[in-house]
């Protein structure tokens, strides 16, 4: 079912948490809305949810307006980060709820919370209450009693962060898989990129209650809208350098990068992918920096090095080994490299 | 005594254990108050198995060696007056458990909503209506208008001032505000209000009946049970009810399956409270019902009208039978007792 | 592979129906009923009691009579023919008197003092101008009456059950809990036994204490006649008798004392308390400087809780001695009661609105000094 946010705005009294939000989500998508802590991300879903009022704007869902319809009649199911499962009903008490509350026959309720007990696997654990569970089994309930009544969406509210690192990434597969099983449409919210870039077919990246840029995991880290987005995404974050643009030259202290472009920027900044670069000799390069450490991380090594007043990492082969402060230079290909107005933040895209 | 002896006696020998002196002072003194508590039930409990000549020839402590018991106030009361002792009690049974549900039940779900929902009342709006009822009063009173009318034309009037008044009133009150103004209401002595709450229920001609008392003890009894909710309802998180929503709970659907059933211990203990309260309670009663409504508190009392002075095996056999749902119910909801009654009164 | 049979059509945004208004509109639905039955039960009668207090109501032949006649009954037992019944005997100022008067107007002085000369503000100076001059009205009262040997009137007797009983009814309960929260055997069996007081009808705890003070029947009569009292009449004797009815009345809510008390001492983390054990500290010391401040909270409120409660005391007084010998255990209420009972409806609702009057002033300014600043600190 699809989902379409239509300049939709909130404020808590004099201040506006969100701004103007249009979104269109496609049936059977999973939609990542990506941001740090008071982005308006969560604000978003539980505007989606009906839990708080929209102060401008519409929201509709299959092509109904749900603006000012009751949560419980938007057809929506929710996972939140607490998992919020009820402490005095067991766990087939809990996944039965939703269906116990549309009054559907005892038999029915009991045969379909076990089909989806047995899809999260947790078929065993009907009886128990959910504080006898682990966190990752308290986290499939939850999941359980958001599938059985088949809502036309799912929402989720940083569903994983609960977990500890191992589960998570497991976690994640599963939910990944499940989804694309069940085919309904999910909007996913969550502060963490790695989660957004795995899961989505389309990731959101709000800041400050404005949308950054809409699109999928691999447009949006290669080919990001702006300064914000680049930084935001990518683990090591992208490098930055901050200089001039010169018809189409980037001087950064007495290096010149040729870029392809012809535009003129005062402040500009250079933006590097760390696989993207490679340390060679500091004459070879097309950016001398100097070598600040380097760390072995298992299938490459991490160097960290100074350029100006700037840290950029690269990322080197294992066998690459060199000294505290040794000069080093930075070279990589014209066509991997981003340029950004620094006062805007807007991309500069070569002409 | 020397010093080491002292030590042995009030310094304790480990962290987990008392000195064996402090122990004798504190079981001396705890033995002696569960003898205080008792004795009085006991001496009840006996009297309750004495005839007049035991009790009016002076004490008499164990049945069987000082005096022979004899069941004759338990036989007066359940075989002669068997009718006006059930009577009695089921009216104090009907009454008690009704009053002790209905104000759980309203007061826990005021109580919720002021946890839960934003209420900003307009300051005008209330002191207006203060204005129109004291204009209804002074209406019926001094100038002796029929109280039907005062009271639909203060409806009226109020209604139609909020409408065309309400929106200038700037100052708004808040949940703390009703909070306050709700669990005041026990601070007013029930002598306060009896008289025109007795010609309340005279002019509806509902004197002597269970409805009556049954609103009235709701009604006296809802700060409390609306006082000690409230701390359990706003500390419950607010993530389950929000799920229960999207699950498809009504407002009324998540506070009865998830709220209710979260804060019972809080529930337990209120039960308790408000059912001691209106199970024994006297000055109302006694206003409000005169033969058909009686409760067993005045039952009690009645045991002193007698022209032969106080029956005190008849009146020991009532207080006995009286103490015995309490109990029930308390050892129903023991375990939840303490608990329940701190936590409500520790934020206060 | 979805699970199950395909949904029906979903119904977002289906046509709300009655439920879903009433949904809606839960925020009025929930509150709505309380304050109703408030309104009706609680301050209708309010406001009517007050317009009875201000009025001569008479009966004549089935219906009454009501004349306004603003503050008559109020002055009448203020100033008036009923001023013994209300206030007490005044006869002129004994010496003791005098001084405990001057003392309690110098103590009000320098409170006074002291508060205006710091930070100031409208709401606290009428707070405490109305605490204070109802304090030095009752020292006054006290000084006049008490001390220089005259008897006091209802108001008096009322403070003495409220101020002396609660104060015995918390040291005592407090003293229990504190007993009950030691590691020793039996504790749930004390808990249970104390708490039983508590669920007896105030009706019987007065009839039960009446047999036990009774000289000559009851169970302490071979102790009185060994003593030479055996033809003392305790209800005769005005201290004696108000004595028992505190004591009747401390039997029965000693325990509400220490249930309360302690859940609180029990809630007090264990690992505050081991600490101070293993610095080597004593029982009593980790009470004073532990437990003691962690339970100051509670302790407040349930005391306020219980002043509350004790300034509507009826039924043991009226059992236990019917207001005698003469006035001197007559309660606040039970006076408004034997008012209405001799169908005086205006002066009993006049007793019943000076009860309040003091009520809230007293439970208003203990909030404000002792609550509040416990909060704030």
């Amino acid at each position: 079912m699809t989902v379409v946010l239509d300049a939709v705005s909130k404020s808590f009294g004099s201040v506006k948490v969100l701004h103007e939000l249009s979104l269109e989500v496609q049936d059977g998508e999973f939609l990542v809305l990506l941001g740090a802590s008071g982005s308006g991300k969560s604000t978003a879903l539980r505007m989606i949810a009906g839990l708080e009022t929209v102060s401008e704007g519409r929201i509709s869902i299959s092509g109904q307006d749900v603006t000012d319809a009751l949560p419980k009649n938007r057809d929506v199911a929710m996972v939140f980060q607490s998992y919020a499962l009820y402490p005095h009903k067991t766990v087939a008490e809990n996944i039965g709820y939703p269906l116990k509350i549309r009054r559907m026959n005892r038999a029915e309720i009991e045969s379909q919370v076990r089909e989806v007990a047995a899809q999260v696997r947790i078929d065993e654990l009907l009886e128990r209450y959910p504080r006898e569970l682990s966190g990752g089994q308290r986290q499939r309930v939850a999941l359980a009693r958001a599938m059985v009544r088949r809502p036309s969406v799912f929402l989720m509210d940083e569903p994983l962060s609960n977990l500890d690192a191992k589960l998570r990434g497991h976690m994640r597969a599963e939910l990944k898989h499940m989804q694309h099983e069940l085919g309904i449409t999910t909007i996913y919210v969550t502060h963490d990129q790695v989660e957004a870039m795995t899961l989505a077919h389309r990731v959101a990246l709000l800041e400050g209650g404005r949308l950054q840029q809409l699109a999928a995991p691999k447009t949006i880290y290669e080919d990001p809208e702006n300064l914000f987005v680049a930084q935001f995404i990518g683990s090591p974050p992208m490098n930055v350098a901050h200089g001039r643009l010169d018809a189409g030259t980037f001087v950064i202290g007495k290096d010149r990068v040729v870029t392809g472009g012809t535009e003129t920027v005062a402040n500009a900044v250079i933006g590097l992918r760390a696989e993207d670069c490679q340390v060679v000799p500091p004459e070879d390069g097309a950016i001398r920096a100097q070598l600040f450490a380097n760390e072995l991380i298992g299938d490459h090594t991490l160097v960290t090095a100074k350029v100006g007043d700037d840290m950029v990492s690269i990322k080197a082969p294992k066998e690459f080994e060199a000294g505290f402060d040794e000069a080093i230079g930075i070279a990589f290909a014209t066509d991997k490299l981003y340029l950004f107005d620094k006062d805007t933040g807007a991309r500069i895209r070569r002409t | 005594m020397n010093r080491s002896a002292m030590q042995w006696l009030f310094e304790p020998p480990s962290i987990r254990d008392m000195a064996p002196g402090t122990k004798v002072i504190v079981y001396a003194i705890l033995t002696f108050w569960t003898a205080f508590v008792l004795f009085p039930i006991y001496w009840v409990l006996i009297t309750s198995f004495k005839s007049a000549i035991d009790v009016n020839s002076g004490p008499v402590y164990l049945p069987f060696v000082d005096f022979q018991p004899s069941l004759h106030a338990w036989k007066e009361l359940f075989v002669f007056d068997f009718w006006d002792t059930l009577s009695a009690y089921v009216n104090s049974l009907i009454i008690a458990l009704s009053a002790t549900a209905a104000s759980v039940i309203i007061g826990s779900m005021a109580s919720y909503a002021l946890a839960r929902f934003e209420y900003q009342p307009r300051f005008g709006v209330v002191f207006m209506f203060v204005l129109v009822m004291v204009g209804a009063f002074v209406a019926v009173g001094r100038y002796g208008v029929d109280w039907r009318l005062s009271c639909a034309a203060g409806v009226a009037v109020f209604y139609f001032l909020a409408r065309a008044l309400g929106r200038h009133f700037k100052a708004r009150l808040g949940n703390g505000d009703i909070l306050f103004w709700m669990i005041s209401q026990r601070i007013l002595a029930p002598i306060v209000v009896v008289v025109p709450i007795y010609m309340m229920f005279q002019q509806v001609s509902l004197l002597d009946t269970h409805i009556a008392i049954i609103l009235t003890y709701t009604v006296i009894n809802l700060p409390i049970v609306i006082w000690l909710m409230y701390d359990f309802f706003t500390s419950i998180p607010i993530d389950l009810e929000e799920c229960a929503q999207l699950d498809g709970a009504t407002r009324f659907g998540v506070f009865w399956d998830i709220v209710l059933p979260l804060s019972r211990s809080g529930l337990a203990a209120t039960t308790l409270l408000v059912m001691i309260l209106s199970w024994n309670e006297y000055l109302l009663a006694l206003f409000l019902s005169t033969s058909r409504a009686q409760t067993m508190p005045i039952l009690v009392a009645a045991m002193n009208a007698g022209e032969r002075g106080i029956l005190w095996w008849s009146m020991s056999v009532v207080i006995i039978v009286m103490i015995i749902p309490v109990v029930i119910l308390a050892i129903i909801l023991q375990r939840y007792i303490s608990k329940g009654l701190l936590l409500g009164a520790v934020k206060g | 592979m979805r699970p199950g049979t395909p949904r029906a059509a979903p119904s977002i945004g289906a046509r709300e129906r009655l439920s879903d208004w009433i949904d809606r509109h839960s925020a009025q639905v929930f509150i709505w009923p309380a304050v109703i039955m408030i309104l009706v039960f609680s301050i209708f009668p309010l406001v009517a009691s007050l317009i009875m207090a201000l009025s001569r109501i008479r009966f004549r032949g089935g219906t009454y009579n009501v004349r306004f006649v603003w503050f008559q009954n109020f002055e009448k037992q203020l100033f008036g023919s009923e001023q013994f019944h209300f206030l007490g005997t005044f006869n002129g100022l004994g010496l003791l008197g005098w001084a405990v008067g001057l003392a309690v107007t110098l103590l009000i002085a320098w409170l006074a003092i002291s508060y205006l000369r710091g930070p100031v503000t409208a709401v606290g100076l009428v707070g405490r101008l109305f605490t204070w001059g109802l304090s030095l009205g009752l020292g006054w009262l006290f000084a006049a009456t008490l001390f220089s040997g005259h008897p006091f009137g209802t108001l008096g007797t009322t403070l003495f059950y409220v101020f002396v009983g609660c104060g015995l009814q918390f040291v005592i309960g407090l003293a229990l809990a504190f007993l009950c929260s030691l590691p020793i055997r039996g504790r749930t069996f004390f808990r249970v036994v104390f708490f039983i007081p508590l669920m007896i009808t105030p009706i019987g705890v007065g009839y039960a204490f009446r047999m036990m003070a009774d000289t000559t029947k009851g169970p302490f009569s071979p102790v009185w006649q060994w003593a030479g009292l055996g033809d003392f009449a305790w209800a005769a004797d005005a201290w004696a008798a108000r004595f028992f009815i505190v004591i009747g009345d401390s039997w029965q809510w000693i325990p509400f004392i220490f249930v309360v008390m302690l859940a609180a001492l029990e809630s007090v983390p264990r690992d505050y308390v081991e600490a101070a054990q293993v610095d080597g500290a004593t029982s009593w010391e980790i009470f004073k400087d532990i437990t003691w401040p962690q339970v100051v909270p509670v302790a407040a409120t349930v005391l306020l809780i219980r002043v509350i409660e004790a300034f509507k005391i009826v039924d043991l007084p009226n059992i236990m001695t019917a207001g005698g010998p003469g006035i001197a255990t007559e309660s606040m209420t039970l006076h408004a009661l034997f008012a209405w009972r001799s169908l005086d409806l205006g002066q009993s609702a006049a007793v019943a609105y000076l009860l309040l009057f003091v009520t809230v002033v007293t439970c208003v300014s203990f909030f404000n000094l002792v609550v509040l600043r416990r909060v704030r600190a």
